[in-house]
């Protein structure tokens, strides 16, 4: 189930929200867990085995880690089971295809079957959440959690359950036994859900629909274009997931970690990363950059160890070679950043300075983007060779524009310090209701839309 | 004292977002469920079945989405309001419609591609050669095309001149074709010659049409004061239910009564219609099917009075149903093909009928969509 979705926001989520207030507070978290479980066998009713399984494999490895340090004995073997274990079955549902038809290309093993398993939604990122728990259980950063519901509703939550933020465990141990919900925060969760939904449907929608356009007309402008309107859909697809993530949590009574911060205003690479996707980079950074020895065992050491993280961060976007190379582009440009990129770029003006780094972005969201190398080079090839773009591209583009802008400019914290400034004003706490009631019924209307197809070639 | 007022605002904003969403789903469970959408033309999604099966499949759960939003509280409201904002935000004409400053809704112009033109022309082509009569092939521009005056300014170019030029060029000596882009162009209204919430003609365009095919093939036709004209007022067409901008004005449709006696058949429906309207078809919003009753894969009219006048096969789009009706008088029987629904090869309807030509008539928008043209043979 996706939150831009009827099913979700006028089944789900009041019935659950009922659910939830009317269950005495000891009782929520099982309530939390049976309605995640819904969530998520939604649509794929059979994984839920294997979410079940997460659960009870993390939840008894955390068990067992915590009865030999309880006893004085090293837990490495407990730690070690749990963690390759998670990783295999990262690597049976998300990878396996890949390895199979990459190996297939290998003389002698054309005949390799390839597994054709749909991915479990979801599954990076959960994985990844059971994984801070044992670890840092074992680390002795996080308490044993002892009650399998609670640690269950943690897993499965919804709110961040298929797009994240990857909330830590110990981020949310003590709230997960005790917190206390309450109105402020159930208000500011409203807020922060319906702009989060504004995100996804009035502008990365729109911006999508514009790229897809464009990729199919000629020319160098449309594909430039194009490129800028895929680097806006991105970021306010997926920040938009956060945010309602963050929102509904809150709503929950949960308060998870910012996962995306202006990103697009970074004057840096480096700052792009502290920016975008704070949940993925910070685990990465704990649990594969540090214990690699991070920056600590020389330089050698350190660029080794960036090429590894961004391998890894790469390939965790998603089963195909184009990520491996997406997350690759960015170890050469950090660690150019390191070398002496970042000194030269402290010379130029901010402006320039993160016009740049967007510009990097962009050609890097195209990597992204194309997991066939032809369509790649060839859209490559358009930005780079001057060629006339036609008048159907010319208009699509300036039909466009007027959301691009909008999309451009909440894309810039001005709108978060107007509205800082705002409030202040007598009117404004009584004024963001319309507005954000404006913004619930655009939503609507915009969701309403997609599924309205009239038949122009109907019979009888 | 400030933080009761903060308090207070934040209780109304909780309050009023669960009863959104809460009276949504009430609505939702309360309301009746309409079976069909007339605006879309098409059957909404029926209730998911809760079955074992369907619910481990994954089935339930799609059914499920497609049923709330098919039948989604105040559907048609939010649609038009989706429609509005983008037409705010400048995104209407990256739609498939147009809004005209005079408030004619146009459908956005035919994709120029050599390669469609060519292919359906040598499909057409194939056809003409192993028919036993002469074969023509009329293109009908679209609306945009004929008036461009008062187009959105970043309407695409509309080349439906330059797809017929191709497609005729093609045909040159083996087709009989007629150039209807320039006649319309100087027609005293030509917007008038298409309607403005629908993408066909207008009986008046489609009688232009009509009387200089005619003419094109050695027939005298009716004069157009010499019809009885009735007007059937609220239709709202096709590009009226694709813009979704509801407060747009409806429109009148013109019956043109030539006062002929008409029988017709379809495959589809038993039994014959006496006259060319069906009347019944004024009752919806879509009252184009008013004409031989819209889209079947074969019609029949016979001419009562027409013995001796010959028998016409026409392959059509919906533009043909129109059309016909003008031309029924001067044929004793026409044949209406729809090749996106005729399922049977055409050249044996042509062997066992004896035709005296055979017409090919499409609009220029379905020209260049249709995949059924290539299948004609």
């Amino acid at each position: 189930m996706v939150f831009s979705s009827n099913i979700f926001l006028f089944f789900f989520l009041p019935i659950t929200l009922a659910l939830y207030y009317l269950t005495p507070r000891r009782g929520r978290n099982l309530t939390l867990l049976l309605t995640s479980l819904v969530f998520y066998g939604w649509g794929e009713p059979v994984y839920l085995l294997l979410m079940v399984f997460t659960i009870l494999l993390n939840y008894f490895c955390g068990l067992w880690i915590a009865a030999r340090q309880a006893r004085g004995r090293s837990a490495k073997a407990a730690l070690t089971v749990s963690v390759v274990l998670n990783l295999a079955l990262l690597g049976t549902f998300k990878y396996a295809g890949l390895f199979a038809r990459s190996l297939r290309l290998l003389p002698g093993l054309g005949g390799l079957p390839v597994p054709e398993l749909v991915l479990p939604i979801g599954i990076s990122f959960y994985i990844f959440q059971s994984m801070s728990y044992v670890i840092d259980l074992y680390r002795g950063k996080a308490s044993l959690q002892r009650s399998p519901l609670r640690f269950g509703a943690y897993v499965a939550m919804f709110p961040q359950l298929i797009a994240g933020p990857i909330v830590r465990y110990r981020d949310v141990a003590e709230q997960l036994e005790s917190r206390r919900e309450n109105l402020p925060q159930f208000a500011s969760g409203v807020s922060l859900f319906i702009l989060g939904l504004s995100k996804k449907l009035l502008l990365a929608n729109p911006m999508g629909a514009l790229w897809e356009n464009l990729q199919a007309q000629p020319g160098c402008l449309s594909a430039w274009c194009g490129m800028f309107a895929y680097t806006l859909q991105i970021y306010f697809d997926f920040s938009g997931y956060s945010d309602m993530a963050i929102g509904l949590g809150r709503m929950l009574g949960f308060e998870f970690l910012k996962n995306f911060d202006y990103p697009y205003i970074s004057r840096s690479v480096t700052e792009f990363w502290r920016r975008w996707h704070i949940s993925l980079s910070t685990w990465f950074r704990e649990y594969v950059y540090i214990p690699l020895g991070g920056n600590r065992r020389g330089l050698r050491r350190q660029l080794l160890n960036l090429l590894i993280v961004w391998a890894l961060t790469g390939l965790w976007h998603g089963a195909s070679w184009n990520f491996l190379l997406w997350g690759l582009y960015y170890a050469v440009l950090l660690i150019a950043e390191k070398l002496f990129l970042g000194r030269l770029l402290e010379k130029l003006p901010g402006l320039l300075r993160t016009l740049l780094v967007l510009l990097a972005v962009a050609l890097g969201w195209m990597l992204f983007y194309f997991e066939d190398s032809a369509a790649l080079f060839a859209f490559l090839g358009r930005l780079f060779r001057p060629e006339a773009s036609g008048l159907p591209a010319l208009h699509r583009i300036l039909a466009y524009l007027p959301t691009a802008l909008i999309a451009a400019l909440c894309a810039t914290p001005l709108p978060e310090r107007l509205w800082a400034r705002l409030r202040q004003r007598p009117w404004a706490d009584w004024g963001r209701i319309p507005a954000l009631g404006a913004l619930l019924l655009l939503c609507i209307a915009a969701l309403a839309s997609q599924s309205y197809n009239p038949f122009i070639y109907f019979r009888f | 004292m400030k933080t009761t007022t903060v308090k207070k605002s934040d209780a109304l904003l909780v309050l009023l977002f669960c009863l959104a969403l809460g009276g949504m789903l009430a609505l939702f469970l309360l309301l009746p469920k309409e079976e069909l959408s007339l605006k879309e033309k098409r059957v909404l999604a029926a209730p998911p079945r809760l079955t074992g099966t369907e619910l481990l499949s994954g089935r339930f759960a799609e059914d499920a989405e497609r049923y709330a939003a098919d039948h989604l509280p105040g559907r048609d409201f939010l649609v038009g309001l989706d429609a509005r904002a983008a037409q705010l935000l400048g995104r209407q004409t990256a739609g498939e419609v147009y809004l005209c400053r005079d408030g004619r809704l146009v459908e956005a112009p035919a994709p120029y591609d050599e390669e469609t033109i060519r292919r359906n022309v040598a499909a057409l082509l194939d056809f003409a050669e192993q028919a036993p009569c002469p074969v023509d092939l009329l293109l009908v521009p679209s609306a945009g095309a004929v008036a461009e005056e008062g187009l959105p300014a970043l309407a695409d170019p509309y080349r439906d001149g330059e797809i017929i030029a191709a497609a005729y060029g093609m045909a040159e000596g083996r087709l009989q074709t007629l150039e209807l882009l320039p006649l319309f162009q100087a027609a005293e209204d030509p917007a008038g010659l298409y309607y403005r919430t629908d993408h066909h003609w207008t009986s008046r365009g489609a009688q232009l049409a009509a009387a200089a095919y005619l003419a094109s093939i050695g027939r005298e036709s009716r004069a157009p004061e010499d019809y009885a004209v009735r007007r059937e007022p609220d239709f709202r067409g096709s590009t009226y239910a694709r813009a979704a901008l509801w407060s747009l004005p409806a429109e009148e449709l013109e019956l043109w009564d030539c006062g002929g006696r008409f029988q017709v058949e379809n495959a589809e429906t038993p039994g014959v219609h006496e006259g060319l309207f069906y009347e019944l078809r004024l009752a919806e919003n879509d009252k184009y099917p008013v004409f031989l009753d819209g889209n079947h894969s074969l019609v029949r009219v016979r001419n009562l009075d027409g013995a001796g006048k010959g028998k016409l096969l026409l392959i059509r789009d919906s533009f043909g149903s129109s059309f016909a009706c003008f031309l029924a008088e001067d044929f004793e029987e026409l044949v209406l093909v729809d090749l996106r629904y005729y399922r049977e090869p055409v050249s044996e309807l042509l062997a066992a009928e004896d035709f005296d030509r055979v017409l090919i008539l499409y609009s220029v928008g379905n020209f260049m969509t249709d995949s059924n043209i290539v299948k004609l043979d």
